[in-house]
């Protein structure tokens, strides 16, 4: 089962992309890709203490860090989306619905890429009532009740926005939603590295956002075939 | 296709869209109250006057004031609305705002303007419209219907209550309903600024009115902004009056809802379980 | 010192002051036409340049003037003009712009005259004082600072200055200068939800400390607007108030209607005066709907027992009417009826105070208007008065009528351009040997008040006011300094105020 396949970040990365690749007319075999890293002193992740909320707490043998700046190794940075915020972006929607999870009191992915228009369903696997409250401020801003067992949320959203998501009831729990108008884009695993393929010749614009680094764009030139490379660096400012 | 019949066709459809940009322009420039049309350019005037003191003149809620004042003033760029007829997440309808506006909001510093005119007031509510494009680009939601108030007995108080529990109520409004739940604390609103659980123990009067009806409103619809969450999808009309029935009893009014809630309560006192954090209910 | 202003009712200087108690018993008013000169009271620093008339009548004013000592003769006197209202305070404390209870400060506008009528509470939830800052002092300050210029015709003077008996002849007096009002300090709020209080102590240089407001009001009884009761010195609830006046100069400040007194008469009464008693007041949920009915011991707000026995009763009542694109429309009614002593217990000849009886009633009734057209708002009052025939000092009670329309033309919060014409004609005089002209007033007033900055803490606006009084055989009502009648009864004394000011509250 799809939903079962998609549980960890890097997958789930590979899979949006991958439906973007196919969703693009396929011509050619262009592509951009690169790896991100920042320079300076990341903030440092905190555990977030869950005690509050047993039925969550229980779930993790350790306390859970915070998810802001997830570093790899050689200062990569994870939950970085990367896509085509100008040039061809490549069309419809996608039709499949993107799960959005919260289990253990956690929003998983942390950060959920969609497009604009595609279907987007929200689940409880906690025995905890959450709130789920998108603070939109393109998009409407909602908030609903969503106490365990009951359905999934669905949403949709109609313009393109990074939208910081919260649960009142648990503040601890921050996501985010990354609407975007382009079937093209990627989000970067722990290693920082992401892949944009099935780009037709031309110019593009990428932009990389990171939900604490702000966002980075750079021009590049995809020819017909082979694949460009593009890095990002972010700066840490020291806190 | 000739060239000709398209360029038409374009032509058309441009037309339709200005046509259309243009009844949007309109219907932000605008605000229908009953039989009263509010006019910006006339509440402009008014806002100037009676508003910009807390919402500032960008009506982004900065004003000179806003510094000294909790909760903060609402910020009419982004077009959340706390007290709306329409699903959350949906622009409220003119009534909604001039409602707001007329009513007042207890418990923050927002006073009730009902001594300005009607049409004083339906003026401001179309001038608040124009602080954010998303009036032109959305339309109001759709009300939510209320249907009709099903009977207020002692089966329906008790069975709000098991809603109140289930639902999680009191994870912020305390088991009690006097705002202290575990989670009470730690509430911010979208803007990041702690806000208070409504204290059911305080008052007669919500921020959103003060009939059964409005109660109703606010949990179906949810207070956009606010931590408050929309039930909408989960509770169905007669769970709804339900829980209205329940929330009265925990208000220090002479209702209906307490008088027969205190009649029964003596006798009863020991066969209801606790609400809150240990799976209570009856 | 010799605050020898020209004008008739004065002492207060140029303080926007009923102080009464500070004023003394001041200017008697004119005896007789005959007299032709004012007199005026010896309490006070201005001379009586003449002091004749009939003797009787001069015996028992002085009784009266005795027996209050402080107790004032005439409406000159009552000359109340602390302007009180406009209270930057409410505005600290509820972060409000002055624009959100004033049409422009000190005229309330609808919003403000609820926020009034609920005993200053927005009903909000913040009112009680356990909601304010601690910080905060419900304490306010108004004063006004500025240029004047005061000018009266036909003033009798010697012929040879100094000379008193080098005979008489009429000039025209101007005198001009830089001057200070007296301050108010504006103590007001609540004590605890719906216990509303008041308190305005007064200041002037050389007249000391005056109180003109202290009262205490139990709001919203039984839950119910309708249901206010206040006790203390407060001002009625005239629709037109003269406290909210929005002219200031010596002539424009006064409503001439609400302190007329024919010439001669003593009755010591201003509409617009702080009177002493208890009001009952109720309101519709938005006070569209008002009503007002005070019981008031009859002695026009003086402090102590100094008059007699007696009460004066006051009432209002008015409904506004919400007419769509004009605005807020108002019509009111209002009624005062009052009684004076004639006659005093005496100890050794000595009046005691607080003995009179005798008393002798005085009426003013009336209609007045709040009208708007868009940014133009008119206010008109017309009113009927009658004082006894004891107290107006002849064989048959004095009657006369008055009217006023003041016009305000708003161009925003921050500008106002203010007009008002008012005249007064007396229709019975109390003597009828008396010209029937005789103490007949046309006035008017131009002005324009603009508030070049205007926020939640204080206010200040920059006033410019033009006043033209004509009244006949008499000196004009006016805020201070003392006049002298003309030499005859049919002349016309025109008098001009010209004034240029910073009015502030803070």
């Amino acid at each position: 089962m799809r939903t079962r396949l998609i549980t960890s970040l890097p997958l789930l990365a590979l899979a949006v992309s991958a439906m973007g690749a196919l969703s693009a007319p396929v011509k050619t075999a262009g592509g951009v890709s690169g790896t991100i890293t920042f320079t300076g002193t990341p903030p440092r992740m905190r555990p977030i203490d869950m005690s509050k909320e047993p039925s969550c707490a229980s779930q993790h043998p350790t306390p859970v860090m915070t998810e802001t700046v997830m570093a790899g190794a050689g200062n990569t940075v994870q939950n970085v989306v990367v896509y085509i915020s100008a040039g061809d972006q490549a069309g419809a929607a996608a039709a499949q619905p993107v799960r959005y999870d919260q289990k253990g009191c956690q929003y998983v992915p942390h950060v959920l890429v969609m497009q604009v228009g595609q279907p987007l369903e929200i689940y409880n696997n906690d025995q905890t009532s959450h709130n789920i409250h998108p603070l939109a401020t393109i998009n409407p801003e909602w908030n609903k009740s969503q106490p365990p067992g009951t359905p999934p949320i669905k949403a949709t959203y109609a313009k393109p926005e990074f939208i910081t998501v919260k649960c009142n009831v648990h503040p601890w729990m921050h996501g985010y939603f990354a609407v975007l108008a382009t079937s093209h884009y990627a989000i970067s695993g722990n290693d920082g590295k992401f892949s944009l393929a099935g780009l037709a010749p031309g110019k593009y614009t990428i932009t990389a956002w990171h939900e604490k680094f702000g966002t980075q764009s750079q021009e590049v030139t995809v020819s017909a075939s082979g694949t460009v490379t593009a890095n990002f660096v972010f700066k840490a400012l020291p806190y | 296709m000739s060239r000709i019949p398209l360029l038409a066709c374009a032509a058309e459809f441009g037309l339709l869209l200005s046509a259309t940009g243009l009844l949007a322009a309109q219907a932000q420039t605008m605000s229908r109250i009953g039989n009263v049309t509010g006019n910006a350019d006339a509440g402009k005037r008014e806002y100037r006057r009676y508003c910009v003191g807390c919402h500032g003149p960008a009506g982004d809620g900065l004003g000179e004031n806003a510094q000294w004042i909790d909760p903060k003033p609402r910020d009419f760029t982004a077009a959340v609305f706390k007290c709306r007829s329409t699903p959350t997440g949906s622009l409220p309808t003119d009534e909604d705002l001039f409602h707001s506006v007329s009513r007042g909001v207890v418990t923050t510093n927002m006073p009730s303007w009902e001594p300005l005119t009607r049409q004083a007031r339906a003026n401001v509510v179309a001038y608040i419209k124009t602080f954010s494009s998303r009036w032109a680009t959305q339309g109001p939601g759709t009300p939510i219907t209320i249907p009709a108030e099903t009977p207020a007995n002692i089966e329906s108080i008790l069975r709000g209550r098991d809603v109140f529990q289930k639902m999680e109520c009191w994870k912020c409004h305390g088991p009690a309903g006097h705002g202290d739940g575990p989670a009470a604390s730690t509430l911010t609103d979208s803007k990041d600024n702690p806000i208070r659980p409504y204290n059911f123990s305080t008052g007669s009067r919500f921020k959103c009115g003060e009939t059964n009806a409005d109660v109703y409103r606010i949990f179906m619809t949810g207070l956009d902004g606010t931590p408050m969450p929309s039930f909408a999808d989960l509770m169905q009309p007669n769970d709804a009056w339900d829980l209205v029935h329940f929330l009265r009893t925990l208000q220090p009014l002479q209702t209906p809802e307490a008088a027969i809630w205190q009649t029964w309560l003596p006798a009863h006192a020991k066969e209801l379980k606790p609400l809150g954090p240990d799976q209570g209910g009856r | 010192m010799i605050d020898w202003s020209v004008k008739r009712r004065g002492g207060c200087r140029w303080v926007w002051s009923s102080a009464l108690v500070l004023c003394g018993g001041l200017s008697v008013g004119l005896v007789s036409p005959a007299a032709a000169i004012a007199r005026s009271d010896s309490s006070t620093n201005v001379t009586a340049v003449n002091r004749s008339g009939n003797r009787d009548r001069a015996k028992w004013e002085a009784y009266i003037l005795a027996a209050g000592g402080v107790l004032p003769a005439s409406a000159g006197l009552t000359l109340a003009a602390h302007k009180t209202a406009a209270i930057p305070a409410f505005a600290r404390k509820y972060n409000l712009p002055c624009s959100a209870c004033h049409t422009t400060w000190p005229e309330l506008n609808s919003f403000g005259q609820r926020f009034k009528d609920r005993g200053y509470q927005l009903g909000n939830d913040r009112d009680s004082p356990i909601w304010v800052n601690p910080s905060y002092i419900p304490i306010a300050i108004r004063t006004t600072p500025g240029w004047r210029m005061e000018q009266t015709t036909h003033q009798p003077v010697d012929v040879v200055p100094g000379d008193g008996a080098s005979g008489t002849v009429e000039r025209t007096i101007t005198q001009s200068g830089f001057d200070i009002s007296g301050a108010d300090l504006l103590m007001l709020g609540t004590l605890y939800k719906n216990i509303t209080f008041g308190f305005v102590p007064t200041i002037a240089d050389g007249e000391g400390v005056g109180i003109e407001t202290a009262f205490v009001r139990f709001d919203n009884l039984r839950r119910s607007g309708w249901a206010n009761l206040k006790v203390g010195k407060f001002e009625l609830d005239n629709m037109l108030s003269e406290k909210r006046s929005m002219m200031l100069s010596n002539n424009g400040t006064f409503y001439q209607s609400y302190h007329f007194v024919p010439v001669g008469d003593v009755t010591n009464f201003g509409m617009g005066d702080n009177q002493i008693g208890a009001e009952w007041m109720g309101h519709s949920d938005n006070s569209y709907t008002r009503f007002s009915v005070a019981v008031l011991s009859s002695v026009d707000g003086t402090p102590g027992l100094p008059s007699g026995k007696s009460y004066d009763g006051a009432f209002t009542v008015s409904q506004g009417f919400d007419v769509g694109n004009l605005g807020l429309q108002r019509v009111g009614l209002y009624g005062f009826m009052g009684r004076r002593p004639t006659v005093f217990e005496t100890t050794g000849g000595t009046p005691i105070p607080g003995t009179g009886t005798g008393n002798k009633s005085f009426y003013r009734f009336g209609a007045v208007g709040d009208f708007f057209l868009g940014k133009l708002e008119f206010l008109p009052l017309v009113m009927r008065a009658s004082d006894n025939k004891d107290l107006a000092g002849g064989t048959r009670d004095a009657t006369w009528n008055s009217g006023l329309l003041e016009l305000h033309y708003y161009v925003n919060p921050q500008l106002v351009f203010t007009q008002r014409s008012e005249i007064i004609r007396m229709s019975n005089q109390a003597d009828p040997a008396t010209p029937k002209t005789l103490g007949n007033i046309d006035a008017f007033t131009f002005g324009y008040r603009w508030y070049p900055i205007m926020f939640s803490r204080a206010g200040l606006a920059l006033v410019g006011e033009l006043s033209f009084t004509k009244t006949i055989g008499t000196v004009p009502l006016s805020g201070d300094g003392v006049g002298f009648a003309p030499l005859t009864s049919a002349t016309a004394v025109r008098s001009t105020s010209l004034l240029l000011a910073l009015d502030f509250a803070f």
